[in-house]
């Protein structure tokens, strides 16, 4: 089978710079080469029936309930070589630390306001900032039990964090999935490959949560919002996977600050939520009180003590795109030293000096709502007409705090089945960072690849696809 | 366990115990038809309406009792919850709310019978191929059945699943007895031939034609079918297993305090173990069944107020 070859400029996880085959790479051109189309053809519809069968599918809001659909799934594995993974991981390390330290920090003693590495209004005056987190105390100081940190890598060939996800990161079950999936469909391309595992994250995560809890034997649950939610299929897989209940808002209750579900049996207490519930929605007496998915008291009962939820509230603040400029010098300022990965340039729209850049140089950047997700709200500068130029021009003006800009970086590439044969598409990573008793991740991560020929979206709302992701364990083969 | 969860596997289970059973209706109904004379074919038609109470409903949505109304009506039709399509949908539906207790094997054969149903639907089920759609259901349901022998752990989520399959089935099996025992007994006393095909369409709609043969081994007659709907504690769907099997799961659920619907199906079941078919004859089967058939109402209430009472 033929393989496109990928434009100039552009890094490409399969061929350098010459076009020629990276080392840690060329098994997978050989398969490649020898892999008869019509038979690839077939392994993406056996691929596209067991998902469906499976029912790994997901909602798209404002779509009928209960049309699911698939997110398309690309059968050539994005293959990250050994020593990229081990810096990528101390990178990861450092940051998550960072990022939680900061957290216990700013709804504690504000030492870096004081320090005036961050001012006072970005802080306390950020939407996400939850006042009654102040001085609260978690066990272990952890706040983002888990973290999902989205990667790029630029023409340059780094890696650069593009997000930190600290709320209720999703996505991990597409890692676990499309790792089976391809284990099944090309069993022979495992057998000659040192792939490291994945398969062990649900274990992780549950030693996670338990690890959250001073107590020795903490009754740990999921809380989803219902089988509506677009992520409900992963809720339910984790539950099912770490041997815990899926529950939703209606299944708990508090009496007298404890939180219990309700059993068959009766009433049972519950020390760790696993909640993929956003804050506001938690519990109706403290947040949005229109909201079915919470708990009534849930909030108080937390504030206690007697419950421990993962992620905390009030995580918000720190993936916040105005504070995300901040996290190098976070690093620098809790562990003094330097940051292993790259923050993308950022200019922040709130100060004067940068908003003047940006509307000048609007055409070259991506502009994106500092509180927006999902690929939705946002400019790309370069592929931006004329009147969403002038639109953009519009938002800046009247609310520049709202918005931040960045570069465009040219993600890199990886050869991707699509009509027209094997062609280069752009991909973004998103590995899973637990905290715990100690930082641990499973080598690899969620993979998102764009479709269309160009495209730098590749959120699956967008209609972007995942690729399994491969983390050598050794860059021989 | 979750309440929530018990009531979803509960549900889940009685619905596609329902779905096997409306299929099995249809089925011999649909074949009834064929042999019975013009005049008779509307009563014969007009059983799986019975048994699934929705022959007033019906006449809202068609004129006439024919094979093709009857095939749209209780097969496809999305219209009206007393289908095969609603029935397989609510149990989809119901095994979602509940994943995270299903094992992969058990929500995948209840998740791809719901998606080939779907393709079924829009593709249209005409007479000619009824009956491999029916076979198709059996097999759905007997395949749902094996995954959860085979795979799920013998816990709470096990036992609220099988207490919904077998009073479902309980249910069903008294519904037809009444119905088809009627027809039968008219039959028989009209003319013989026609009572063969009656008495056959009568156990082949609960899946004991060849039980019979093999436990009687004679001519059909009302009191042994009755004796083996009833009485037989070998026969899978008659009366006495199923209510064996709810009295034994309801011994073996971790109950707490609740003990009421434990109490009701364990003096249910003692009343047929220790029944004879002269009690039944004495009392009339009709009223028995009529009996029954609220006791088994009772029972699952029961459960409901048990167990599940926190999701209502």
């Amino acid at each position: 089978m033929l393989i496109e070859t990928p434009d100039a400029g552009l890094f490409d996880e399969l061929f350098d710079e010459n076009n020629r085959v990276r080392p840690h790479c060329r098994m997978l051109e050989n398969w490649l080469l020898e892999s008869d189309e019509n038979l690839i053809a077939e392994k993406r519809r056996e691929a596209d029936v067991l998902f469906q069968r499976l029912g790994i599918t997901f909602n798209v809001y404002g779509e009928d309930q209960g049309a699911d659909r698939l997110i398309p799934f690309d059968l050539i594995p994005r293959i990250i070589s050994a020593s990229d993974w081990h810096k990528l991981q101390a990178g990861l390390r450092q940051r998550v630390t960072a990022l939680n330290r900061f957290l216990h920090d700013i709804y504690h003693s504000y030492e870096i306001v004081k320090a005036g590495v961050i001012s006072a209004e970005q802080v306390f005056a950020n939407s996400q900032y939850q006042p009654g987190m102040q001085n609260l105390k978690l066990p272990r100081n952890l706040y983002s039990h888990i973290a999902g940190i989205d990667l790029i890598r630029n023409n340059d060939g780094d890696f650069y964090v593009l997000e930190d996800n600290l709320r209720c990161p999703s996505g991990v079950s597409y890692m676990l999935e499309n790792r089976r999936m391809m284990m099944r469909l090309f069993p022979e391309l495992f057998a000659h490959s040192p792939v490291a595992p994945v398969e062990h994250y649900p274990n992780l995560l549950g030693e996670t949560l338990r690890a959250a809890s001073l107590k020795a034997n903490p009754t740990v649950v999921v809380l989803t919002p219902g089988r509506f939610n677009s992520a409900y299929f992963e809720h339910a897989f984790l539950a099912r996977q770490m041997g815990v209940e899926l529950v939703e808002g209606a299944d708990l209750f508090v009496h007298q600050n404890r939180v219990y579900m309700k059993t068959t049996v009766g009433p049972q207490q519950v020390d760790v939520i696993y909640r993929r519930v956003d804050d506001d929605f938690l519990d109706p007496l403290a947040g949005n009180p229109s909201s079915m998915l919470g708990v009534p008291g849930l909030y108080a009962a937390y504030r206690t003590g007697n419950v421990v939820l993962a992620n905390a509230m009030g995580t918000g603040i720190a993936d916040d795109k105005s504070i995300y400029p901040y996290v190098p010098d976070m690093i620098r300022f809790y562990l003094s030293e330097e940051p292993i990965l790259k923050n993308v340039p950022t200019w922040q729209c709130r100060k004067k000096k940068d908003l003047q850049y940006v509307l000048d140089h609007l055409p070259e950047l991506v502009v994106k709502e500092a509180q927006g997700a999902g690929g939705y709200g946002m400019l790309i500068g370069p592929k931006a007409s004329k009147k969403e130029l002038e639109t953009f021009r519009g938002l800046l003006k009247a609310h520049p705090e709202d918005y931040i800009a960045q570069p465009t970086l040219s993600l890199s590439t990886c050869p991707t089945f699509v009509d027209e044969g094997v062609a280069p598409r752009h991909l973004d990573l998103r590995p899973f960072v637990l905290s715990g008793k100690k930082i641990q991740m499973v080598p690899g991560g969620l993979t998102r690849v764009a479709l269309k020929k160009g495209s730098l979206v590749v959120n699956s709302s967008q209609g972007g696809g995942t690729k399994d992701t491969w983390v050598l364990e050794d860059d021989l083969c | 366990m979750l309440s929530r969860a018990a009531s979803s596997l509960f549900w889940m289970a009685r619905y596609l115990e329902r779905a096997e059973s409306q299929a099995r209706q249809l089925d011999v109904s649909l074949n009834m038809a064929l042999i019975d004379v013009p005049e008779d074919r509307t009563e014969q038609l007009s059983v799986p309406l019975l048994v699934s109470g929705t022959y007033d409903e019906f006449f809202e949505h068609h004129e006439e009792i024919t094979p093709r109304n009857l095939i749209d009506f209780l097969l496809l039709d999305d219209q009206h919850p007393a289908s095969v399509f609603n029935y397989i949908r609510n149990a989809r539906d119901n095994a979602l709310h509940v994943r995270g207790n299903l094992s992969a094997d058990v929500w995948e054969t209840i998740n791809r019978a719901w998606l080939d149903l779907k393709v079924l639907q829009q593709e249209g089920v005409t007479e000619s191929n009824a009956s491999s759609v029916f076979d198709w259901i059996r097999e759905r349901s007997h395949m749902f059945r094996g995954a959860a022998y085979g795979t799920l752990l013998r816990n709470d989520a096990f036992h609220f699943l099988r207490l919904g399959t077998i009073i479902e089935r309980a249910d069903t099996t008294a519904r037809v007895l009444d119905i088809r025992h009627v027809m039968a007994t008219r039959a028989m006393e009209e003319q013989a031939t026609q009572s063969f095909f009656e008495w056959t369409a009568l156990l082949n709609s609960l899946a004991a034609f060849e039980a019979y043969q093999n436990t009687y081994g004679h001519s059909l007659d009302p009191t042994s079918v009755a004796e083996l709907l009833i009485l037989s504690h070998e026969l899978p769907r008659s009366l006495h297993s199923c209510l064996e099997e709810i009295a034994g799961l309801l011994d073996r659920v971790e109950s707490g305090s609740a003990q009421r619907a434990r109490r009701m199906a364990s003096s249910l079941y003692a009343n047929i173990r220790f029944g004879d078919t002269d009690y039944i004859e004495e009392r009339g089967l009709h009223d028995y069944l009529v009996d029954f058939l609220a006791r088994i109402q009772r029972i699952a209430g029961q459960i409901q107020k048990d167990y599940m009472g926190w999701h209502q």
